[in-house]
């Protein structure tokens, strides 16, 4: 099957200007861009038998052919497309130069024809007895065959007709005749050379021959004549423009999803001030995407900066030395020198490399102190000690906590350190590879990727740590020297940009068109994610053992809890408008939280065997320590009752992790809250049944408990004369027996508290004799002096 | 949409302290770790390696950087990991995954 078209649009002849041809621009089209503009889709069995006879005709070859044009080939091939087109179009046109090259083509394929297959002519010679020669009568048949072949090819347009004027194929056949009398042959022209000629011709569009060497040199001319073709201007005798049914460049794909086009993609390099010089070698007139100008380093002018090889070899020929520097240096003494930024540290500037400090020379990272140049033009590094200089850290993206410790940890090592390598360092013969603004550059693209819509959430870890941090220190040192501020980590924020993709619709159009692009990637698998409800959650977990259920029941309230935890940070910064949903939602969390803690969710009660449950396990109490200061008064004493009642068994499971401990403080701020009647309660729940207050007081835990609300009650006592801890006599027979008690218990079995609180000494006083206190006094090792 | 916010933010916090890297080429190295980045490359400075010298070529060798993907174990100093915080920043990560 031929392909007239690529010939056509090849041949920068007249008749390729012909309106038929644009029914063929969408298919060839597609077939340039696959194959680019220099795809012939030539029948290599063509070729051959052309060359093949070739050798034929150039015996027969007279030298006066040589003059003829070695384009007449070209026109002879290419006359029978718009032989086939024509058949219409020369009822709109008439191009007279269109016949005569009909018929050029239409000889040059009849002699193809001739000399290929005897089959051919046999058929045709049936068809047309009236021919007078045997042999040119195969031709106009077999023609007129090739010529329907190849209107067939076309019928989808129906512009075209399928009747072949008669004045054409008679002409062609005349000439054919003409040419095969005359047993020369434009054939004769078609040595190699010219073939070569021909299919350089159907290279680029538009380019006469002479200009394809120089086309060939830069590739991005021929990316441009790709990009550039489809920018046609449309035919003017044409009536759809058919231009619209290319697609449109890849270079400026709009909004339809791909990222945004920029003049400077990217991925530059960041421009060379010396490179002026070739710049006019690269062509980027219209590529707007298409590559990033290359810049050529090492053609740079001597001074300002040379590769170490350059250098080496300069330095060292005449001398005669060997061209490795004996010293190893550190690799990363380029980046050292490269981040001299708000570094604490009373540092030392990297000395310069050595070189001829041109105007080029090396800068400093963040523009700190320009080191000392080294006027030396010949470095020969001298083996020394290995490197003891402090590394410098880009610190801007630390806390400032961070930033702290850091510099003190590096004064401290680098303080006794001797410095030998000062001069050393300064003919480091890898430094000065890039210039800061490269540098800068390559660190633009990391830090970028780095960018994040919500650095709370995506740096946690860090960003907690040193505010921990900080407040620890805060802590430790006098509250006298308290900062008015926290310093805090202000990091870059990207804002949020909604990547929802909507397809694009043209108007009238049926449907969407879809095109995927770094935003929109296309789907590869139709994936519904279905998640499990809770109902059928809870079903799978009967399955599991008690332990796993309550480890997910944990977790499940860890995540509600985080979120509560959070709320007060968020609410501060979202924005006005969103502050009420935040609210609700955190109402929801705690809500759910509490219900958690209940057996059944109708029943206002905390769920003793619930909580329990939870604090049986490891993360169940610290969970439960946690929780405590967000729930509400009554659920929170609930469930310090809770603790109190089930402490034997909540001993008796702690007893391999010994991390009751963490319940301390929260306990503490609670029981502080409570009321007096509740304070004898609770009380009264730790001693419990027979027996329990000595396992308390096995309990180091339990001890601490104990005291806790003994110390509350006594502060109660003091601080409020009136108050109704002595109302009945619940309080005073509950301090009895915990003091009887402790008396009896022996003394090593008695395990250390926490803590101590001060004012026992004073609660048991109230209740015991002297001798009793000096015995408790004694025991409990409570210091007499109250603090 | 993966885990290396969490180990990241996690590594930044220990710049400057003391770790061993062992690689998975069983090299182990001890040194001070530099800095980190998103795709967990670890820079170390003032290295020594640990094990009895199997590998002299190192000898020299005292700042190095270490490609994410080698690396098999980091050790870390415990004291200076707060392993609460861990925790809920896998669970903020996890339920992030989720959403």
């Amino acid at each position: 099957m031929f392909r007239f078209q690529s010939l056509d649009e090849d041949c920068t002849l007249e008749e390729e200007d012909d309106g038929l041809i644009e029914e063929e621009d969408e298919i060839d089209q597609f077939n340039d861009d696959t194959f680019g503009a220099g795809a012939i889709d030539d029948d290599w069995q063509e070729e051959h038998k052309r060359l093949a006879g070739l050798d034929k005709k150039d015996e027969l070859t007279a030298g006066d052919d040589e003059s003829a044009d070695p384009r007449s080939p070209l026109d002879n091939r290419l006359s029978l497309p718009p032989l086939g087109f024509s058949s219409s179009s020369a009822l709109q046109s008439g191009d007279v130069e269109d016949k005569v090259s009909e018929g050029g083509l239409a000889e040059s394929l009849a002699r193809l024809i001739l000399e290929a297959d005897p089959a051919v002519a046999g058929v045709g010679a049936a068809e047309r007895p009236a021919v007078p020669s045997p042999g040119s009568t195969s031709v106009f048949p077999s023609l007129h065959g090739l010529l329907s072949q190849s209107t067939s090819v076309q019928q989808q347009q129906q512009r075209l007709s399928s009747v072949a004027p008669p004045p054409a194929p008679m002409l062609s056949y005349q000439q054919q005749q003409h040419l095969l009398r005359r047993g020369t042959a434009p054939i004769g022209q078609m040595n190699s050379h010219s073939i070569w000629e021909n299919s350089l011709g159907f290279g680029p569009v538009s380019v006469p021959p002479g200009l394809v060497t120089h086309m060939e040199d830069s590739p991005l001319m021929s990316i441009i004549k790709e990009v550039g073709l489809p920018k046609r201007p449309p035919r003017s005798d044409e009536g759809p423009d058919l231009s619209e049914r290319v697609p449109p460049p890849r270079s400026s794909s709009p909004v339809i999803g791909s990222p945004p086009v920029r003049a400077v993609p990217i991925g530059t390099p960041p421009k060379q001030p010396m490179s002026h010089t070739l710049n006019h070698q690269i062509h980027h007139p219209t590529a707007v995407h298409v590559r990033a100008p290359v810049q050529h380093r090492f053609p740079a002018p001597f001074p300002e900066r040379l590769s170490p090889n350059t250098l080496l070899n300069i330095a060292n020929s005449p001398l005669c030395r060997s061209p490795f520097p004996p010293r190893v240096g550190p690799v990363l003494s380029q980046i050292q020198r490269a981040q001299l930024l708000n570094s604490q540290v009373a540092g030392f500037p990297r000395g310069a490399p050595g070189l001829l400090p041109g105007g080029g020379g090396f800068r400093p990272f963040f523009g700190g102190h320009p080191p000392p140049h080294a006027h030396r033009m010949v470095p020969p590094p001298p083996l020394g000690p290995p490197n003891h200089t402090p590394i410098r850290h880009n610190t801007t993206i630390l806390h400032p906590q961070h930033r702290r410790l850091l510099s003190q940890r590096l004064l401290s090592r680098g303080g006794d350190q001797s410095r030998p390598g000062l001069d050393r360092r300064s003919r480091d013969p890898y430094s000065n590879l890039m210039t800061p603004k490269e540098k800068d550059w390559v660190t633009k693209i990391q830090m970028m990727q780095l960018q994040s819509t919500d650095p709370y959430l995506d740096d946690y870890y860090y960003q907690n740590y040193y505010e921990k941090m900080e407040k620890r220190q805060e802590g430790e040192r006098d509250s006298s020297s308290r900062k008015e501020h926290t310093t805090k980590l202000i990091t870059p924020q990207v804002a949020k940009v909604e990547h929802t993709y909507r397809p694009v619709q043209f108007a009238g159009s049926l449907g969407k068109l879809t095109v995927s692009s770094v935003n929109n990637p296309r789907k590869m698998i139709d994936a519904v994610v279905t998640s499990r409800t809770d109902d059928e959650e809870k079903r799978e977990k009967q399955v599991w053992n008690k332990r796993r259920q309550i480890l997910y029941t944990v977790e499940k309230m860890y995540s509600l809890l985080l979120e509560v935890q959070d709320f007060e940070k968020r609410f501060l910064q979202v924005p006005e408008e969103e502050r009420q949903t935040l609210l609700e939602q955190h109402k929801a969390n705690t809500e759910q939280l509490c219900s958690a803690l209940r057996e059944k969710e109708w029943d206002n009660r905390v769920s003793d065997e619930q909580c329990v449950m939870i604090m049986s396990v490891r993360k169940g109490k610290r969970l439960v320590s946690r929780l405590l200061p967000f729930l509400s008064t009554p659920l929170a004493n609930a469930v310090v009752m809770a603790i109190a009642r089930n402490f034997p068994t909540l001993a008796k499971k702690d007893k391999q992790d010994q991390v009751l401990f963490w319940l301390v403080e929260p306990v503490s701020s609670v029981i502080q809250s409570l009321s007096s009647s509740l304070l004898t309660d609770l009380l009264q729940e730790l001693q419990g049944s027979e027996g329990q207050l000595s396992s308390v007081l096995h309990n180091k835990f339990g001890v601490t408990l104990l005291y806790l609300i003994l110390s509350e009650g006594e502060r109660m006592q003091s601080s409020d004369p009136n108050c109704q801890l002595m109302d009945d006599n619940r309080w005073t027979e509950l301090v009895f027996s915990v003091t009887r008690e402790l008396l009896s218990v022996p003394a090593s079995s008695l395990a250390p508290p926490l803590f101590t609180p001060p004012n026992l000494l004073s609660l048991f006083s109230r209740y015991v004799d002297r001798q009793r206190l000096e015995l408790l006094q004694d025991k409990l090792q409570i210091s007499a002096l109250s603090r | 949409c993966f885990y290396s916010a969490l180990f990241y933010s996690f590594f930044k916090s220990l710049v400057g302290k003391d770790v061993v890297v062992e690689l998975k080429n069983d090299l182990s190295i001890c040194g001070t770790l530099h800095s980190v980045d998103q795709y967990l490359n670890i820079k170390l400075t003032d290295i020594s390696v640990t094990d009895p010298e199997k590998y002299p070529h190192m000898l020299s060798v005292k700042n190095c950087f270490i490609r994410g993907s080698v690396v098999r174990y980091v050790q870390l100093p415990a004291d200076e990991v707060d392993t609460q915080l861990l925790q809920d920043a896998a669970r903020k990560e996890a339920m992030q995954q989720k959403q």
